[in-house]
């Protein structure tokens, strides 16, 4: 008795489906705070003035700290709402490194601060 | 009322505006003084920094909630007459509707006739 529940749970935990909309969902809201970081983390690089490699160095971190923010909502059952940890830290790398390059150079910042 | 979220994502909005005018302060004040500028202060540094956190916590957490990916969590709260339920296919012209239950009502035996017309007459 024992042994054919223990089969039947392991059968059943053996065939997940995933629901797609609650895919697409998750992956929208990372998408949507990964442009966001973009352009706020290269609006902080031009502030702080960052030349060269530190700027992308900077954009490195800014995506790490991302990462762990979301994980930190996900909380402890990241399985939940992700399939893998690592394509919330990869996935979109150059398109928000193109959004960050624009907002670190964005002369704006140049203009404010070589007039004030 | 904004929500904390939001209001937290103005904060570091704020933090960092002011971030940069004391970045532009610092750098006129070099420029009057003729050093060469090599890196902000620390404290400017730190709360440019430190407001990017506070505005990507806000944007993180208002942007919504994660949902469950795996659709047997979704489904297994639903019970077989939810996913049984038709809508369109209700009926209210049944016999139900012509019976003169108002005067039912005010006969012995209430309690009955009230659970009688719930179950059929109001859906």
């Amino acid at each position: 008795m024992a042994d054919n529940k223990e089969s039947k749970e392991t059968k059943f935990k053996d065939l997940v489906s995933y629901s797609e909309p609650a895919l697409r969902n998750n992956a929208s809201i990372v998408e949507y705070c990964r442009t966001s970081m973009s352009a706020l983390s290269g609006c902080t690089a031009g502030i702080l003035g960052l030349t060269g490699l530190y700027g992308f160095a900077f954009y490195i971190f800014s995506v790490f700290v991302l990462w762990g923010l979301i994980l930190f909502k996900a909380g402890h059952l990241w399985q939940k709402y992700f399939l893998n940890r690592h394509s919330l830290l990869t996935g979109g790398f150059f398109s928000g490194l193109f959004t960050y390059v624009l907002f670190w150079t964005y002369p704006f910042f140049k203009i404010i601060i070589s007039y004030i | 009322m904004i929500s904390l979220n939001k209001q937290i994502f103005f904060l570091g909005i704020l933090s960092l505006v002011h971030a940069a005018y004391s970045a532009a302060q610092h750098r006129s004040y070099l420029r009057i003084t003729e050093q060469t500028f090599d890196g902000l202060p620390f404290d400017i540094l730190m709360q440019g920094i430190v407001s990017l956190g506070m505005s990507m916590y806000g944007i993180l957490y208002s942007a919504g909630d994660f949902k469950e990916i795996r659709a047997m969590e979704d489904l297994g709260l639903k019970t077989l007459e939810t996913l049984h339920n038709t809508p369109s296919f209700y009926i209210f012209n049944h016999r139900g509707k012509s019976r003169n239950w108002l005067n039912l009502k005010n006969s012995k035996n209430t309690t009955v006739h009230y659970i009688w017309v719930k179950n059929h007459i109001v859906l």
